[in-house]
This record gives structure tokens, C-alpha cells and sequence, in this order.
């Protein structure tokens, strides 16, 4: 089966699949960010890690980015006029608030299947899709279920697998926290050497009630209305992602805000770790408005993922924050 | 003094501008010497080297009296619109209503510069977060804060989407400090697919037609707004005259850019004429006005060119300036390297393009928002830097990156990359920020060089 790959939660899976190809989440290695063009100045770490994976080769057929993020539309344009490779840039409103951003969301939906077709798809009919729209949501279920018994890095590694092909291959868990002070963490997306950030986190005496990074469960979809699937399955896809997911990139950007709200009450967070990259204007812009407006502490952390020392820092400050919140 | 075409120094316009009054220099309301912009904080006129005529004065004190016309404007109960991102369509529309006067907030990118961080708004946008991994725009959070440059607009309407990141942020940032915002969303703008309808805008772009559909979408909504303050209908009819106002002064632009650049010797300094390209995103408070100051620099500019005299020597090297810079003092330091401007991509170059008027207003509107070079690839904006350069005889491109502007991390290799292949020059990314004296002699170094390149090429 040919792969897709993607790295914006703003891509259903589920379209992809529907379409008999296999959607491949895009797992970005900071460290590994190398060559003249991923280090300029000014480039975030993402795609400073996306130049390098695509440097290396990509092992997909096709790629899918988004204009989610203004550096990762330029990186698109450079990966364009350095390669031939399969690319799509699907353009993702920043807005919400009329009927013609959605419409366009849409739209970019049905470019992208026609592209998914070229890449050697098919279109899928409106059974066909309901029916896969319904196999991610029951995985996502599943996963969801087991949640309690993972730890915040297999949590982590289990909402990126169902971002990816089916069945999700779930973790053999021997037991998340129970205790701690409950965080909430939020920021962007998660590259391959987060994972002990999270484990960082737990082992500070954190427990992460609620994981808000841009490829955590705050950009999973809602459920889908069974009804609308059987009646226009297309248009409960842009419901689940494009009117629900929060994210600091929308303008404006106040269901992110409700999300973030809704999350510290429900969870009794008693603080919020921004984890956040730099030359990340979205995340970046929005770090003095949620100290702000946050009703528990923040922290607010910048990492520049390869420093030296950047471990220790990163933990000195996490020590630090949750002594504050004991 | 005489009337022969200079660059002179702040103390050197002292004297100039009695000899101009001496000899029945008739100005406008807002004339003066250059001199009192240094007493209200304008201090970076102390370093810069400015054009002897009198259009240039009248240039130059046109831009630095932008605050007193919006002052004056909200107490004659004008509606004050803040036009953020989209450089140079909302205005054309607001300034289609009669009693609604649109200006640029984020013009306020270069307050650190011409006052050279005295103002402290960088400072203050510091404070709420926005620090200098930002680009320079950040200064208008600390206008907002300050209202001491520009009285808050009753109205605010920014474009986001494909646009860059750091104003969409720092907009958002606004608005959470309680400045409500009209959104509209300008999309990043695609090749048309091969069975999709494709229109072509004004410059050298195309899109799909939907797309234009769907910004017109979005202006519709800005129309609604604007017509809602305005409290009076923004009809089809006042929209073509807008247009046809604003085109007035587009193409008293064109003129002076495609004279200016072709000439053989620079009848006007690079600098002059990046303020003169930036009349047209908002036509610096008062439309009328853009024009006449247009008419006399397009007059001096073709008196010089037909006495075949200039400010620069005539075998300065031919370059190509793209982006707007931080530091107006880039512009002085490229001709005192042996350079000239003859050809600009300052990211506004479809507010220089003629908007359609043998179109529905609206549909040309939004022709005209999606032929802006930064909705579109990088790699688009190249072609159109090709096909200026190819025009204007560039020898030698300069881009000049923005710190901290999240579209200036790739689109300067992007745009070498297609430019040195394309037009066969060389191609310089430099990085300039709001006060460049610290890093000055490495500028001048690599802009030398640059010039030095481009005479070595010459045949002989």
C-alpha cells in the first residue's frame, strides 16, 4: 500500500485511508537537523527537522503539509523546487467564524483526494468513508480507554499511532500515575526526542492530566454524529477537525482558550507547561496572554532542542515549577 | 547652494530649506524644515542623507506628519480604520467612503528605527512577551500601548492566513489586550489545477478562479464593516471611483519607478523612492495628498532625467532591492557603496499593480489581495523579481532579510535560488535591523563587494 505522510493534525488520517492509502504521521527528529538550509537563522525546529527527514528521504510516497504554520508553507515551497517528490500544500483558514473558510477547508479536502487519486488512490464512496471515519473513532476509543494505565510518554506515542494506519498496536501498560500535581502540558508538535520531556515531567512529580501539545488529544477530532456520517460523511470530517480542533493558530483563537479553560476545571490542573520552540511565532505570541489569562501557574518553557545542556536546563526549570506548585 | 540634484545631511537641509523659502518655495500645510521631525524624536534624520528638491521635502514631511492628519481626522469625527497585514486593499475601500480614513498600524515597524528606540516600543512589546525573536512589527504592540504615534483606530481589520506569522501573532496578542479585530482570511494562493477555471491578476500571476470567489467572500465582509462605521452603504459605484482614485496614484508610481529606474544616472535616491512606493499601501493618511506629492516627485524626477543629471554616478551598480528595511539607513549606505536601486520587491508589489476597473469592484478587489507576493510561493515571488529585474536591467540582487519574520527564515535561498539561475547575477542576504551602526562595516563590506562583483562582470 502506498504511504502518505503528514505532520498537521489538521490532515485527517482518515481521508487518507479512505482513500486506499496508508496515512503516515511524519515523526520529526530535531536532533537530526542538519544541512546550510536547516540551520539558518530564524527556522524553527520543525521544519529545521522536516528540511533534514526530506534531505535524508522521506519513506513515503507522497508528502501532505499545511499552511497551518507560515514556515512550513515556505518549507513546502523549498522542498517543491529542491525535489520532484509527490508533495501537497493544503491550505488550512486561520479563520472560523463565516461559512466561507469552512467551505474552502472543504474544497481543500476534495483537491487533496484528487491528488490522493494521482498518488494511486481511489475515491472512496460515502460508505466506504463513514465506515473509516467509524474505524478511527472506535480505535481512538480503544486507546482512549487504556489511557489511565499509560505513562505520558506512551499516551503520547499512542495518540500519534492513531494518527497513523490501523489497527492501533497499543503499548503493553503497566500503569500511568495516579498521583502528582496535575498538569496541564501544551505547545507544539512532539518530536522524536520529547518523549523524555513527558518523562521528565513524571519523574519532577507531575502528573500530565491533559496532554495539549499540537500532537497530543487536543487536536484528536470529536466524535462523529452517526446520522451526518450516513448523510454527508465529507462534511463530518471538516466538523471533526476543522470546526472543533483548538488551536492557537486560528484567528480568532478562543476556542483554543475555551479548550485550555475547559481542561484546568475539569481536570483540577493546578499548573500548565508551555513547551514551545523558538522562531515559534504562533505558540511564542500567545505565551504572555495564557500567563495571563491562565487561572493556575504557567510555565513557560523554551527549548532549542540540541542544545547542550539543554536536558538539564529544561529539567532544572520543571523541578523548579512543580516545588512551586507542591 | 545650487538647484543641481544632491544627497545632503540633515544640517545641510537646514540651509537648503531657507534657499527653497528664500526662492518662493510654496508648500502645503503640513510643510517646514526637515529640522522639527528631530525635535519631536525623529532623530535617525540626523544620520540619514536625503534628496535636495523640494518634492523630496515635501515627501519627507508628508510621511512624518502621518500622526497630526489622523489626529486631525478624529476630531473632525472621522472613522479611523487600522488596516493590519494586507498592504493595500482594505484602504482602497475605506477610502472609497467619504468620511473614513484608513491607516497602517503596522507601519509602525519603522518608529524604531526613525526614532532610534527612544520611543521604547520594542521595549514595551519586550514586557508583553514579544521579544526580538519577532520581527520588528512588534513595535506597533507598543504604539497601542503608548498611543503616542497614531490614535487607536475605531476600527481594526487584519488579514491572516497566508500571511506571515509574526504579525498574525502579534495581532492575536492585540486582541487579547482588547482591541477587537475584523478577520478576513486571505489564502495561500495555488497554481489553478488543470481542470479548475483559471484568472489572472494584475502583475504576472494567475489563480483559480474559486479562490478569487473566495476572497471576494471575505472582502464582502470587510465591506460590511467598513459601511457599518462608516454608518453608509459602501456601494459598487463608490467602490470603482475608490478604485479609480487609488489607481490614480498606482499609476503616478509606475511612472516614476519604471523613469527612475530606466534612467542611466539615478535622477532620485533609493530612499526617496522606497517612501514615495510606500504611499501606495495606504496612501500615508490622506489619498489626495499621495498623489500631488507623487506629481512632484514624478516632475523633479523628469527634470533631471531630461538635464541628464542625477544624484549617483551613472556607472553605479544596477541593484535589486527586495524587502522593505528595518533601517532606512540601508538605502544611503547601498549608493555610498557605488550602488542604485533600479528595481524593488518590498512585499507590496500588487499595491503598486493597477487594480482591474473593467471589473466588478469587488472581484477586481480580490484579484488584487491575491496577487500580493507574500499569499503566494516564495518561489512565485522569485519569477516576479526575474521578470522586474530582467526589466530594469538589475546586475545584482540584494535580499534583505527582516530578523526575527517567519517568511524570511527559507525564502531568501529560495529566491537566490531561482533569481541567480534565472537572471545570471549574483545575489546578496543580508540581515538588517531596526538600528544597523553596530554592524554597519559589515554591511558596507558585503555591499561593497557586492558592487565591486557587478563592475568586474561588466564587459569591457
Amino acid at each position: 500500500m502506498k504511504r502518505v505522510a503528514y505532520c498537521n493534525p489538521f490532515v485527517p488520517p482518515e481521508w487518507i485511508a479512505a482513500h486506499g492509502l496508508a496515512p503516515v504521521w511524519l515523526m520529526l527528529d530535531g536532533r537530526s537537523a542538519h544541512g546550510p538550509e536547516a540551520t539558518r537563522r530564524g527556522i524553527c525546529p520543525c521544519v529545521a527537522a522536516l528540511l533534514a527527514r526530506a534531505a535524508d528521504g522521506i519513506d513515503a510516497d507522497a508528502l501532505v503539509l499545511t499552511t497551518v504554520c507560515d514556515q512550513m508553507r515556505y518549507a513546502s515551497a523549498y522542498l517543491e523546487s529542491q525535489s520532484g517528490a509527490a508533495q501537497f500544500l493544503m491550505n488550512v483558514p486561520s479563520t472560523w467564524q463565516a461559512s466561507g473558510p469552512r467551505a474552502l477547508y472543504r474544497q481543500e479536502l476534495e483537491r487533496l483526494g484528487a491528488f490522493l487519486v494521482k498518488c494511486g488512490g481511489r475515491t472512496p464512496t460515502n460508505d466506504q468513508l463513514a465506515e473509516t471515519i467509524e474505524r478511527y473513532e472506535r480505535e481512538r476509543l480503544r486507546g482512549w480507554e487504556k489511557r489511565p494505565l499509560m505513562t505520558a510518554r506512551q499516551w503520547s506515542e499512542t495518540v500519534l499511532k492513531m494518527r497513523g494506519e490501523l489497527p492501533l498496536d497499543l503499548p503493553l501498560c503497566e500503569g500511568g500515575r495516579v498521583d502528582g500535581i496535575r498538569l496541564v502540558v501544551i505547545g507544539g508538535p512532539v518530536l522524536a526526542e520529547d518523549g523524555s520531556f513527558l518523562d521528565m515531567i513524571e519523574e519532577a512529580g507531575g502528573w500530565i492530566v491533559s496532554d495539549g501539545t499540537e500532537t497530543g488529544e487536543r487536536t484528536l477530532p470529536v466524535r462523529g454524529r452517526r446520522e451526518r456520517l450516513q448523510i454527508d460523511p465529507l462534511d463530518e470530517l471538516v466538523r471533526i477537525y476543522f470546526d472543533t480542533i483548538p488551536d492557537p493558530f486560528r484567528r480568532p483563537n478562543t476556542v483554543f482558550y475555551d479548550w485550555l479553560g475547559e481542561r484546568i476545571a475539569a481536570a483540577s490542573a493546578r499548573g500548565v507547561i508551555l513547551r514551545r520552540y523558538p522562531f515559534c511565532d504562533l505558540w511564542h505570541g500567545e505565551a504572555g496572554r495564557i500567563r495571563q489569562w491562565s487561572p493556575v501557574p504557567v510555565l513557560d518553557l523554551d527549548v532549542a532542542v540540541g542544545d547542550e545542556g539543554e536536558g538539564a536546563r529544561t529539567r532544572g526549570r520543571i523541578e523548579a515549577f512543580l516545588e512551586m506548585l507542591a | 547652494m545650487t538647484d543641481s540634484p544632491r544627497r545632503i545631511t540633515l544640517d545641510q537641509w537646514d540651509d537648503r530649506y531657507d534657499q527653497l523659502r528664500r526662492g518662493g518655495l510654496a508648500e502645503p500645510s503640513y510643510g517646514g524644515c526637515l529640522r522639527r521631525h528631530v525635535d519631536d524624536g525623529d532623530t535617525r534624520l540626523l544620520d540619514l542623507v536625503m534628496d535636495n528638491s523640494a518634492a523630496s521635502l515635501r515627501l519627507w514631511n508628508f510621511l512624518l506628519t502621518e500622526e497630526g492628519r489622523l489626529a486631525a481626522a478624529r476630531r473632525q469625527g472621522k472613522v479611523l480604520v487600522g488596516a493590519m497585514k494586507d498592504l493595500g486593499t482594505v484602504p482602497v475601500m475605506a477610502f472609497s467612503l467619504e468620511n473614513v480614513v484608513a491607516f497602517y498600524p503596522d507601519g509602525a515597524w519603522w518608529i524604531p528605527c526613525i526614532m532610534q528606540q527612544n520611543a521604547n516600543l520594542l521595549e514595551i512589546a519586550d514586557s508583553l512577551g514579544v521579544d526580538d525573536s519577532f520581527c520588528p512589527v512588534r513595535a506597533l504592540l507598543g504604539a497601542f500601548v503608548s498611543e503616542a504615534h497614531f490614535p487607536i483606530p475605531d476600527q481594526l481589520v487584519c488579514s491572516v492566513g497566508a500571511t506571515c506569522d509574526d504579525l498574525s501573532a502579534i495581532a492575536q496578542r492585540l486582541e487579547g489586550m482588547g482591541h477587537a479585530i475584523h478577520w478576513w482570511e486571505v489564502p495561500h494562493r495555488r497554481a489553478p489545477e488543470s481542470d479548475e477555471e483559471a484568472v489572472a491578476l494584475p502583475g504576472i500571476f494567475s489563480a483559480p478562479k474559486s479562490l478569487v470567489r473566495f476572497v471576494q467572500g471575505e472582502l464582502e465582509r470587510v465591506r460590511d464593516v467598513l459601511a457599518d462605521r462608516a454608518g453608509s452603504p459602501l456601494t459598487d459605484d463608490r467602490l470603482a471611483a475608490g478604485i479609480r482614485r487609488a489607481n490614480q496614484v498606482r499609476r503616478l508610481l509606475a511612472q516614476l519607478r519604471e523613469e527612475v529606474f530606466a534612467a542611466e544616472a539615478a535622477p532620485l535616491p533609493a530612499l526617496e523612492m522606497l517612501i514615495a512606493e510606500m504611499l501606495a499601501i495606504h496612501f500615508c493618511s490622506d489619498q489626495q495628498e499621495s498623489a500631488a506629492v507623487l506629481e512632484g516627485l514624478l516632475a523633479e524626477a523628469r527634470r533631471r532625467i531630461r538635464e541628464g543629471v542625477g544624484v549617483l554616478a551613472a556607472d553605479a551598480a544596477r541593484v535589486f532591492w527586495v524587502n522593505p528595511v528595518a533601517d532606512l539607513r540601508m538605502m544611503n549606505l547601498l549608493e555610498e557603496a557605488g550602488g542604485r536601486v533600479c528595481g524593488t520587491e518590498y512585499l507590496f508589489s500588487h499595491a503598486l499593480d493597477l487594480i482591474p476597473e473593467d471589473l466588478p469592484p469587488m472581484e477586481a478587489l480580490a484579484r488584487a489581495a491575491l496577487a500580493d507576493p507574500m499569499v503566494g510561493s516564495p518561489v512565485d515571488r522569485a519569477e516576479r523579481i526575474c521578470h522586474d529585474g530582467k526589466r530594469f536591467g538589475a546586475e545584482a540582487v540584494v535580499v534583505s532579510a527582516i530578523p526575527g519574520a517567519s517568511h524570511c527564515a527559507l525564502e531568501g535561498a529560495i529566491i537566490a535560488e531561482v533569481v541567480g539561475g534565472r537572471l545570471g547575477v549574483p545575489v546578496l542576504e543580508i540581515e538588517v535591523p531596526p538600528i544597523t551602526d553596530s554592524i554597519r562595516p559589515t554591511l558596507q563590506t558585503r555591499l561593497e563587494a557586492l558592487v565591486e562583483t557587478v563592475k568586474t562582470r561588466r564587459p569591457p
